[in-house]
C-alpha cells in the first residue's frame, strides 16, 4: 500500500473514495487530533450521507427521562391482566431504549465520518474503559463520545476522572450500590437488619487495568480504600424519580451523583498517598492515580500495542512515555507521540475484526448498515437487514456486548483463529452481495497502491462470472495486506 | 441416596504431600488411542464455591454467609449440600456420576481476573508465562485435535496446529465457502494466516446444521460430535456471569442462581448430546479465583482464593465431596478473608487428563504445568 492508505490502516480507518489524500500524511494525523465531525449517517439505505438528526442525540438528561418512562411503563403494563406482554415490551424498547440506534450511530461515524483517526482513539479508550453490561448500555454510546472523546484535547487525568463517575461505568462495575462501612447509609441499614456495604469491584479495576496495573504492587488495602474514596458515588441509572436523585444526590445531573450519606467519612490512603474525605477525594484519587509512573508506563505499553506493533520496542513505548510525562498526560502530546511512532514504524497492524469492517466499508463505498429511520423495523425493500448489534455479535468484536472489564486484546494471536477468518470470508461475501453499486476491486487496488503480491492473488481468482469478481473482493479484503498481517 | 461417608478425617489431606506423589516413571503417553472425551467448562468471573457447594456442617458458615446461604438447598452429605440450581448434579451425584472437589483453587492468589483467567488457561507457573494452554498441550502430547466452541481460540486450548474452533455463523447474504478461494488464501499469506486459513478451508468441507447459540444447544452438540466415531476429544465451553459483586442472592434465589443453573444446563446438555460416549467421558470446571467468605455490602461476594470445581461425566465411578476442609473462622481464611485453597486445582485438571487422554501423570506434570511435583490426586477422583 501507498504510504497515505499504510497509515490510514494503521492510525485510521481508511480514506474514502470521495475524500481528497493528503500530500503530508503525518501533518494530516496530527491535525487529525483537532478535527471533530459531526455524526454523519444514513436514514435509509440509498439516501444521501448527512447528519444524524438532533431527535436521535439525546442527552444525558433525556435518556435518563426516557429511561423513567421505559421502567414505568414495565411497571405499569405489569399491573394489567396478562401482564407485561411480549409486543408491549417491544413497543417500549422501541420508544424508550436508545442504545440500538446508539451503536448504529456510533457505525456511521466509523463509516462516514471525516474523524476516522479520532474514532479509532475513541474505540481504543473506550476498550480500556470497558462498560459492558446489560444495565449500562443505554449510556454507553454517551460514555464514549462525551467521557472519552470530548476530551481529547484536555488530559489524561480529566478523561480518567469523566469515566470514572460517569453512570455507565458506576453501575457496571457496581458502584453505585457500594456505601463506606461507616457511612450513614450503612449505620441505618443495621439499625433496621437490613444489608448494606462497601464491594470493591471498580475500586480494584481502577487500579488493575484503568491505571497502575498490578506492576505497582499494590496490597489488598489500597483497593479497599480506593473502594471507600469511591463509596458514594453513583445511582441506578433507571427508574429513580427526580425527587430521590435530588434527595440522594442534591442533583438530578446522573454524571455527578455523589451521595454523601453513602460516602465513607475520614481520609484514606492509597499506594502511600493520603486522600481527603468527601467528593473531592476521587478526583484528588484520579490525578494521583493518572500521573503515577507506572500508569504512565501500563498505559503507552497499551498504546503501542495497539497502534505500533503486537511487540512494540522499548524505544517505541520510550517515546510516548516521555511525550506522557513531559506534557503532564495531555492527549494531545501523548497521542501525538502515538502517531509518530506508528508511522515511523514499518512492523505491520493486524486490523481487529471491527476495525476491518470499518476499513472495507470505506475502500468500498458499500451501504452495509441500515438507515436511522430503518432500526427495528422490517424493511423488506432491504436486502440486507442484520441489526447492528448482531453485526457485531458475528464479528467477534462489539463494544456494547456484555463482557468482562479487561476488554479485547490488540495482540494478533487472540484474533488467530479459522472460526474468525472463516467470519472475514464471510462478511466480505455479505458486503459484497448486500451492495450492487459497490467499487469495483481494481480501482480499489489502484487507489490504495496494493502490494504485488496482493494484486497476483487477486489475479489468481480471475473469470468473467459474478462469482469470480466476488471472490476477487473477497480476496482482496482478505489478504494478508489489508488484513494487517504483512506489509507491502 | 449413596452414602458419601464424609466426615472430616476423610477429607483428602493435601496439605499431606505423602498423599499426593505419584512417583510414575515418565513414560510418554500410554495408550495409541485416548480412552475418553474431556471437556472444560470454564467459569468467567470467579465462581462463588461457597454458593454453589454450600458447607453448611461448618459451624461458622451461617453466621459468615449470612443472607447467602441459599434456602432449600440440596443435601450432599452432613457437611455439604449444592445450591438448589444445581438439581441436574445432585441426580448425578446420586448415580454416582459426579464429584465435587472444593476449597480448591489454582495456585493464584493475586485476585485479578485478568491475571487469573490466563493462568487457569494457560497453566504455566506465573500469569502470561505460557502462550499455549493446558488443554492444548495436553492434546499435543496425546497427538489428538480438539475443538473450541467459541468465535475466538481460547488460550486453554492453543498450542497444537490443529486445534480447531467452531461457533455456528449467523451472517445474512454469505454463502457456503469457496475451496478454491481458501486456497488461494492459504498459499497468499505468510505462516501465520495460512495456517489459520488452512482450518478454514476444512471447515468449509463439513456441513453445518443451523442450531441456537445458547450455551445447551452447543453443549449438546459438543457431546454429539464427540460421541461420533473420529469426532473430538475435548471440548471447552465458556460461561461469564460469575463476577457476583453484587445482588448475588436478591431473596428470591433467583439471580445468581440462573448462572448456576446455567452450569447444571450443560452438563444435562453434555450428558443428552454424548449418549453411549457419556461413559468414558469427563466434564470440569474452572475458575479463574473463588470469593470472600463473607458477604459484601452489596449482597455479593468480592474477589477470593479458594473456589469449588464441579466434575462429571461416566468415567467417574464413585461420588465424593473431596476435600481438606480448612474451615471458616476468621483465622482459617486466607489473609483472613478468602476461602482457603488447600487442594491444587492442577492436580485435579491432571487427573482428568491422565483419565481421558491416557496420558502419564508425571509427563503430564512435567510438560504440561511444568510443576514436576504436582500431586497426583487419581485415586480421589477415579477409583
Amino acid at each position: 500500500m501507498n504510504e497515505n492508505f499504510r497509515i490510514a490502516q494503521k492510525l485510521g480507518l481508511m480514506f474514502r473514495p470521495e475524500e481528497t489524500l493528503p500530500q503530508d500524511i503525518k501533518g494530516w494525523a496530527i491535525k487529525q487530533l483537532h478535527a471533530p465531525s459531526p455524526s454523519l449517517g444514513i436514514g435509509n439505505v440509498g439516501s444521501d450521507v448527512k447528519p444524524w438528526p438532533k431527535i436521535f442525540q439525546p442527552s444525558l438528561d433525556q435518556k435518563a427521562v426516557k429511561l423513567r418512562i421505559h421502567w414505568e411503563t414495565i411497571k405499569r403494563e405489569r399491573k394489567k391482566k396478562g401482564g407485561y406482554t411480549e409486543s408491549a415490551q417491544r413497543a417500549n424498547d422501541r420508544d424508550n431504549l436508545m442504545y440500538e440506534k446508539d451503536i448504529l450511530r456510533f457505525s456511521h461515524r466509523n463509516v462516514y465520518g471525516s474523524d476516522q483517526l479520532r474514532l479509532r482513539l475513541m474505540s481504543f479508550w473506550a476498550n480500556h474503559f470497558t462498560i459492558g453490561s446489560f444495565d449500562s448500555r443505554e449510556v454507553i454510546g454517551h460514555a464514549m463520545e462525551e467521557a472519552i472523546l470530548a476530551n481529547f484535547n484536555d488530559s489524561f487525568s480529566t478523561m480518567l476522572y469523566k469515566v470514572t463517575t460517569h453512570p455507565g461505568m458506576l453501575s457496571y462495575l457496581d458502584n453505585h450500590i457500594s456505601a463506606g462501612p461507616n457511612s450513614n447509609q450503612v449505620r441505618w441499614a443495621k439499625a433496621n437488619g437490613e444489608q448494606a456495604g462497601l464491594n470493591d469491584n471498580l475500586g480494584r479495576e481502577l487500579l488493575e487495568l484503568h491505571t497502575v496495573s498490578p506492576s505497582a504492587n499494590y496490597t489488598e488495602t489500597d483497593i479497599r480504600n480506593a473502594a471507600k474514596v469511591l463509596a458514594g458515588w453513583g445511582i441506578d441509572i433507571k427508574g429513580n424519580p427526580l425527587s430521590s436523585l435530588m434527595d440522594q444526590g442534591g442533583t438530578t445531573n446522573l454524571w455527578d451523583m455523589y451521595k454523601r450519606n453513602w460516602a465513607e467519612p475520614g481520609n484514606k490512603m492509597v499506594l502511600g498517598k493520603t486522600i481527603g474525605t468527601g467528593k473531592g477525594g476521587l478526583k484528588q484519587l484520579t490525578d494521583f492515580l493518572a500521573a503515577h509512573e507506572h500508569t504512565v508506563m501500563h498505559l503507552s505499553t497499551k498504546l503501542a500495542e495497539h497502534f505500533v506493533s503486537d511487540v512494540p520496542n522499548k524505544t517505541d513505548v520510550n517515546y510516548i512515555a516521555s511525550a506522557w510525562r513531559q506534557s503532564n498526560g495531555n492527549l494531545d502530546q501523548i497521542h501525538t507521540a502515538v502517531i509518530e511512532r506508528a508511522i515511523a514504524s514499518k512492523e505491520p497492524k493486524f486490523q481487529l475484526p471491527m476495525t476491518w469492517l470499518f476499513q472495507v466499508l470505506r475502500l468500498s463505498n458499500a451501504t452495509y448498515f441500515m438507515g436511522w429511520n430503518e432500526i427495528n423495523t422490517s424493511n423488506n425493500s432491504l436486502k440486507f437487514n442484520m441489526q447492528p448489534m448482531q453485526i457485531f455479535d458475528e464479528l467477534g468484536q462489539n463494544l456494547w456486548a456484555e463482557r468482562q472489564p479487561n476488554g479485547y486484546s490488540s495482540k494478533k494471536e487472540e484474533w488467530m483463529s479459522g472460526e474468525m477468518f472463516e467470519r472475514r470470508i464471510r462478511f466480505a461475501d455479505s458486503i459484497w452481495t448486500s451492495d450492487s453499486q459497490i467499487q469495483s476491486t481494481s480501482v480499489i487496488m489502484d487507489r490504495i497502491g496494493a502490494s504485488k503480491e496482493t494484486r497476483k492473488l487477486v489475479e489468481s481468482l480471475h473469470g468473467m462470472s459474478s462469482r469470480s469478481k466476488k471472490n476477487q473482493f473477497i480476496a482482496l479484503m482478505c489478504s494478508p495486506e489489508l488484513m494487517g498481517l504483512e506489509n507491502a | 441416596m449413596p452414602n458419601y461417608k464424609l466426615t472430616r478425617r476423610d477429607f483428602l489431606k493435601a496439605s499431606g504431600a505423602s498423599l499426593f506423589l505419584a512417583g510414575i516413571p515418565l513414560q510418554g503417553f500410554t495408550q495409541d488411542k485416548p480412552p475418553g472425551k474431556i471437556s472444560v467448562i470454564i467459569l468467567e468471573g470467579g465462581m462463588d464455591g461457597l454458593s454453589a457447594v454450600p458447607a453448611f456442617g461448618d459451624p461458622n458458615f451461617e453466621k459468615m454467609r449470612g443472607i447467602l446461604v441459599p434456602e432449600n438447598y440440596l443435601k450432599l452429605n452432613s457437611f455439604f449440600g449444592l445450591h438448589p440450581s444445581l438439581k441436574n448434579l445432585s441426580s448425578l451425584m446420586a448415580s454416582n456420576n459426579a464429584s465435587i472437589v472444593h476449597a480448591t483453587s489454582f495456585p493464584y492468589k493475586k485476585r485479578s481476573h485478568f491475571e487469573g483467567q490466563n493462568l487457569i488457561q494457560g497453566g504455566g507457573l506465573t500469569p502470561f508465562s505460557e502462550k499455549t494452554g493446558w488443554l492444548g498441550r495436553s492434546l499435543e502430547l496425546a497427538k489428538i485435535p480438539g475443538r473450541a466452541l467459541s468465535l475466538e481460540m481460547p488460550l486453554i486450548l492453543r498450542g497444537y496446529g490443529e486445534n480447531d474452533n467452531f461457533f455456528p455463523a449467523k451472517i445474512n447474504n454469505s454463502s457456503k465457502i469457496n475451496i478454491n478461494l481458501v486456497e488461494k488464501l492459504t498459499a497468499a499469506h505468510g505462516k501465520v494466516g495460512s495456517d489459520v486459513f488452512e482450518k478454514v478451508k476444512q471447515k468449509s468441507l463439513l456441513t453445518l446444521e443451523n442450531m441456537p447459540r445458547d450455551s445447551q444447544s452447543l453443549a449438546e452438540y459438543a457431546g454429539k460430535a464427540m460421541a461420533k466415531k473420529d469426532g473430538p476429544t475435548a471440548s471447552v465451553i465458556r460461561l461469564s456471569g460469575f463476577d457476583s459483586h453484587a445482588s448475588q442472592d436478591d431473596g428470591n434465589g433467583n439471580d445468581h442462581g440462573i448462572d448456576l443453573a446455567k452450569i447444571d444446563g450443560v452438563i444435562a446438555a453434555y450428558k443428552r448430546g454424548l449418549g453411549g460416549a457419556w461413559d468414558n467421558s469427563i466434564i470440569l470446571t474452572i475458575t479463574e479465583f473463588g470469593r470472600t467468605v463473607a458477604v459484601n455490602g452489596t449482597r455479593g461476594t468480592d474477589h477470593g482464593y479458594g473456589s469449588a470445581g464441579i466434575i462429571a461425566g461416566g468415567a467417574i465411578s464413585k461420588s465424593r465431596v473431596i476435600s481438606d476442609w480448612p474451615g471458616l473462622a476468621k483465622n482459617e481464611q486466607y489473609e483472613q478473608r478468602d476461602l482457603m485453597s488447600t487442594i491444587d486445582y492442577r492436580s485435579v485438571c491432571a487427573a482428568c487428563i491422565e483419565k481421558s487422554l491416557g496420558l502419564d501423570h508425571d509427563l503430564i506434570a512435567n510438560k504440561v504445568f511444568f510443576e514436576p511435583k504436582l500431586p497426583r490426586v487419581f485415586d480421589y477422583l477415579f477409583s
